[in-house]
């Protein structure tokens, strides 16, 4: 098993300084250890994103990435997304679009769609599709994810 | 319309956004899997290699010595502390295993839990199941269903089949026999102008859901209380069942269902979820279980599909049906009654083939069989799917011989006046079918549809068009069993005027709190951003059954109306008290009660609500009332539900059905035997709406879960019964990508025997995009002549029908010489 391993890391604006093990995943880090659990676990091999957080800005997929690796990095969660004075508009655009049913992929689809935005502030909706392939929604919100998405980026 | 209007409107029938939205998009929702009590310890599960197989010994000494481990134990060291497993339902015909938690001396099926761990940590928990060191005795696994080997008749004949027997004290591997028979078929069927005949296979696939299961649960040994946080559909049955297991009394147990990431009928019964519960007991601390992906994919219920269709049909020549018959034959994994509920699905199944067609004469035979797999679980469809997929592709081969357009036939045969008792006993109170064919045709436009296939063919592109009926039963409530089928709801006014609502229903992702908060605003004349739904907490709210067989919008909205309607009658008592007007000419609504045509005599519901609790209390605003508080709690049943058999030995089991029509457009590559589902069109009508996005995510998710199922999403094994298909990667799911646009209309015919006209709904789509798909394809490949009757349909199965037909057509034209020769000789 080895000994503990240093990590030092910004989770949603907040520094943590922890001894980890080695083999501790960042998912477990987030929501065993900071109890961050908008943070989900769906598949635990990279394949339905709903794990998905910001490392340094962009997507990853926390079950596939060890906390250690995230020493000296910036992270951002689901949570860490919300304004103080409401949700983000990726958030917002959920709610409104009725893109969420039992809400368990929604965190790590709004995660990845804020992502997709900073990269395509105007996706097409075939930009959409392809740029979400990698979060499932089990419930079949597809339709009205690719339209709160493209109602945040405006559509084109 | 101002905003004073707005909120005098009902609530009900409004596309409000979803009041659970807003934790859920911030990640603040409340997953069972999110919550970690102090001190807890963590489980993992040792489960079988081995499909079939004697347990010689298990020996877990070792495992406990490792680190962080708290206790360790096998299946027969559990034997002593827990019950089996009781069965989820009690119908004849059914029989059902003994079974433990964790298995005793024989495993089933490859996955099936026989020892577990407590550790501090789950990944010590993990590693501690390396050093658990279990001999098997390995038997050979029944992993298919033979066709030709069952005993329809209970003669004899065949002899039954040779397969190893799954459960010892069993005489075959049959674990439901269901036998019905109504009108004279034998003579319809000698009377018949064309009988057309089918074998109908859809293979096995699964709910899914994303989030798997999860268990926290809190023994506390002074008190003797069992705290257990769980993601159930059914959080009362849940207790009810713990509290059997472990030889509890119910009072001293308490589930906890907060948020559910996804059910779809998969969790719906007690299973692994046990085996945390026995360790919280053993250690005295708090145990967490959450499973993982491929412990779901192992062990986790599979869908109640993987079945098989002999039917015949039999029609005069203008295409009136004139009776049908069916030997509907499923794979029901090692068990669907006690480790999963999904085989009343075939008897549902079974009652439900004649469909909206009127037909008089019906016989069917049912069985399933058992096999090394894991359980058959409810999902989605439940037995309606299995109904819709053969009734829909017999009456376009009834079409095809009969040379009658399709949807002409099925207008012909289609329900048009209700109530309509059908042959199986239910009775369909209301209805649209011709209404909602029509529409969908319209919606479609098919003859440019057509149009747009012959440009295609023209080119060596292959465009299908189908379009099908469906019926979607509704508000199931099954006898004999947890299923029983009433719902409870207690609503509560508070003195500042906002209202709680506590239901026994559970939300699994279908809105309920949203929907339920509109149904009792209007009832209490507030809004409903004013009330607050609880659920999930069997302390805290009534013995309510949850959320299955789409019973939300009938049972549990019909619940909390009646008893919302109790306190808006109080609360214009009361208010009539105050104003000193008649109840009669006072008036509900945005937060206020007024007189009718008076709005100057007007008082706030919150005033009114002050009044009777304190200023100057109940005995002076609610005089003469048994119970003067503006407070009330009713239990809804439907009078509709059968609880006995009839002369027929027919129950009604679904007091609604909803009517629909569905088409798609797909385009087939014959060269890679890719399919592309293009678009689906789905006409719905379930009655009155509460709330309309609500209910179109629902109609949508569910088409794009069976889309998913009837294309590509199955379930594989080896030839030696090892499971292939085990994480997200092999099974696919559908994704952003492949999903097909669907277009929903609805129509709104009420029911007539529910409170709010509504009827259930969300399991419309698993029911009818099968045929839809099926029939599109068959579409597709007419010029070919290939008959499309078995899911998936993935590019290997379409490129082997194209095959198929090629070689008969060949086979054909080489009979035709033959014949044309041997003509000149
Ligand atoms: S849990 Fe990480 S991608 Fe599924
Ligand atoms: S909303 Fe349920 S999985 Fe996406």
């Amino acid at each position: 098993m080895g000994g503990l391993v240093p990590l030092d890391t910004e989770v949603n604006g907040e520094r943590h300084r922890r001894e980890v093990e080695p083999r501790l995943l960042l998912v477990d880090f987030l929501r065993e250890y900071l109890r961050l659990t908008g943070t989900h676990s769906g598949c635990d091999d990279g394949l339905c994103g709903a794990c998905t957080v910001l490392v340094d800005g962009e997507p990853v997929k926390s079950c596939l990435m060890l906390a250690a690796q995230v020493d000296g990095a910036r992270i951002t969660t689901v949570e860490g997304l919300r304004a103080e004075d409401g949700p983000h508009p990726v958030q917002q655009a959920f709610v409104d679009a009725e893109a969420v049913q039992c809400g368990y992929c929604t965190p790590g689809f709004v995660v990845a769609a804020t992502a997709l935005l900073a990269r395509d502030a105007a996706p097409t909706d075939d930009g959409v599709r392809e740029g979400l392939v990698g979060n499932l929604c089990r419930c079949g919100c597809y339709q009205n994810i690719r339209k709160a998405v493209r109602s945040v980026g405006g559509s084109r | 319309m101002t905003v004073d209007e707005m909120r005098q409107q009902p609530w009900v029938g409004r596309r409000i956004p979803r009041q659970e939205d807003n934790r859920l998009v911030t990640g603040t929702g409340r997953f069972a899997d999110d919550v970690t009590p102090q001190g807890a310890l963590h489980c993992a599960i040792l489960r079988s290699p081995h499909p079939h197989a004697r347990i010689v010994r298990v020996d877990v000494a070792r495992a406990r010595s490792m680190p962080g481990v708290v206790a360790a134990v096998s299946g027969a060291e559990a034997r002593e502390h827990w019950a089996p497993l009781p069965p989820n339902f009690a119908l004849p015909g059914i029989v059902a295993p003994r079974v433990y938690g964790l298995a005793v001396d024989k495993v089933v099926y490859e996955g099936e839990p026989v020892a577990a761990v407590a550790a501090t940590d789950r990944y010590l928990a993990e590693d501690a199941l390396e050093a658990i060191e279990v001999e098997y005795e390995v038997l050979e696994p029944v992993m298919d269903v033979d066709e030709g080997a069952v005993d329809w008749y209970g003669d004899g004949s065949p002899a039954s089949p040779a397969s190893p027997r799954l459960y010892d004290e069993w005489d075959d591997n049959v674990q439901v026999r269901y036998d019905f028979a109504y009108g004279d078929v034998e003579r319809s069927f000698g009377e018949a102008d064309a009988v057309v005949e089918a074998r109908v296979a859809v293979h096995r696939y699964a709910a899914v859901p994303l989030e798997p299961r999860a268990v926290v649960a809190e023994y506390d040994p002074d008190g003797r209380t069992l705290t257990v946080r769980v993601a159930t559909q059914v959080p009362h049955q849940m207790r009810t069942t713990y509290a059997r297991i472990f030889g509890l009394p119910e009072t001293s147990v308490r589930v906890l269902t907060g948020d559910v990431g996804g059910g779809y009928g998969s969790k719906g019964q007690a299973d692994g979820d046990v085996v945390p519960i026995l360790l919280s007991i053993l250690t005295g601390r708090p145990v967490k279980w959450a499973e993982t992906r491929e412990e779901w994919m192992l062990a986790g219920p599979v869908g109640s599909r993987g079945y098989v269709h002999h039917a015949e049909l039999a029609l005069r020549s203008d295409g009136t049906v004139l009776a049908l018959r069916d030997r509907l034959l499923a794979d029901v994994g090692c068990d669907g009654v006690v480790r999963a509920i999904g085989l009343a699905a075939l008897i549902v199944g079974a009652t439900y083939i004649p469909g909206p067609y009127r037909i008089d004469a019906y016989d069917v035979r049912v069985r399933g069989l058992v096999t090394n797999k894991p359980a058959y679980g409810a999902y989605r469809g439940y037995g309606k799917d299995i109904a819709n997929q053969l009734i829909e592709r017999l009456m376009d081969k009834a079409a095809a011989a009969l040379g009658m357009d399709p949807l002409e036939l099925r207008r012909r045969n289609l329900l048009t006046e209700f109530p309509h008792e059908i042959c199986t006993g239910p009775i369909i109170e209301s209805g649209s079918f011709v209404e909602c064919l029509d529409l969908v045709q319209e919606k479609m436009d098919l003859p440019a549809l057509r149009r747009e296939q012959e440009r295609a063919r023209a080119n060596g592109r292959f465009l299908g068009v189908g379009v099908v009926s469906t019926m979607e039963p509704s508000a199931g409530a099954i006898p004999m069993s947890v299923f029983s089928g009433f719902e409870s709801a207690t609503v509560r006014l508070h003195p500042d005027g906002t209202v709680t609502a506590l239901t026994g229903l559970q939300p699994i992702g279908q809105g309920v709190q949203t929907s339920y908060a509109q149904v009792v605003a209007d009832c209490v004349g507030v809004s409903p951003a004013d009330v607050r739904v609880r659920w999930g907490d069997t302390d805290a709210v009534p013995y309510g059954l949850g959320a299955y067989a789409s019973r939300g919008a009938t049972f549990g909205v019909a619940a909390a109306h009646q008893a919302a309607t109790e306190v808006g009658r109080k609360l214009l008592l009361a208010a009539s008290v105050a104003l000193e007007v008649t109840p009669d000419d006072l008036e509900l609504g945005g937060g206020t009660v007024r007189a009718k045509g008076s709005p100057g005599t007007a008082m706030d519901v919150a005033d009114v609500a002050q009044r009777t609790y304190f200023q100057p209390g109940p005995y002076a605003m609610l005089p003469g009332e048994k119970e003067p508080v503006l407070e009330a709690s009713a239990v809804y049943t439907n009078p509709e539900v059968n609880w006995l058999p009839d002369e027929h030995g027919r129950l009604r089991i679904y007091p609604t059905h909803g009517s629909g029509a569905m088409g798609c457009l797909v385009e087939v590559d014959v060269e890679t035997g890719g399919v592309d589902v293009r678009k689906v069109w789905y006409v719905h009508d379930s009655g009155r709406l509460i709330n309309p996005g609500i209910v179109e995510n629902q109609l949508i998710g569910s088409s794009v879960q069976a889309f998913g199922g009837t294309m590509f999403e199955q379930i594989v094994y080896d030839d030696a019964g090892t499971l292939l298909t085990r994480t997200l990667g092999d099974y696919q799911l559908p994704n952003a990508a492949s999903v097909p646009d669907i277009e929903v209309s609805h129509i709104e015919t009420p029911s007539p025997i529910t409170p709010l006209g509504t009827k259930g709904l969300g399991e419309g789509g698993h029911i009818g995009i099968g045929a839809v798909l099926l029939s599109a394809v068959e579409d597709a490949l007419r010029p070919f002549g290939a008959e499309v009757l078995e899911t998936p349909l993935t590019p290997p199965r379409i490129l082997q029908l194209i095959d198929r037909a090629r070689e008969s057509r060949a086979r054909e034209s080489r009979a035709q010489t033959a014949g044309a020769v041997r003509d000149d000789v």
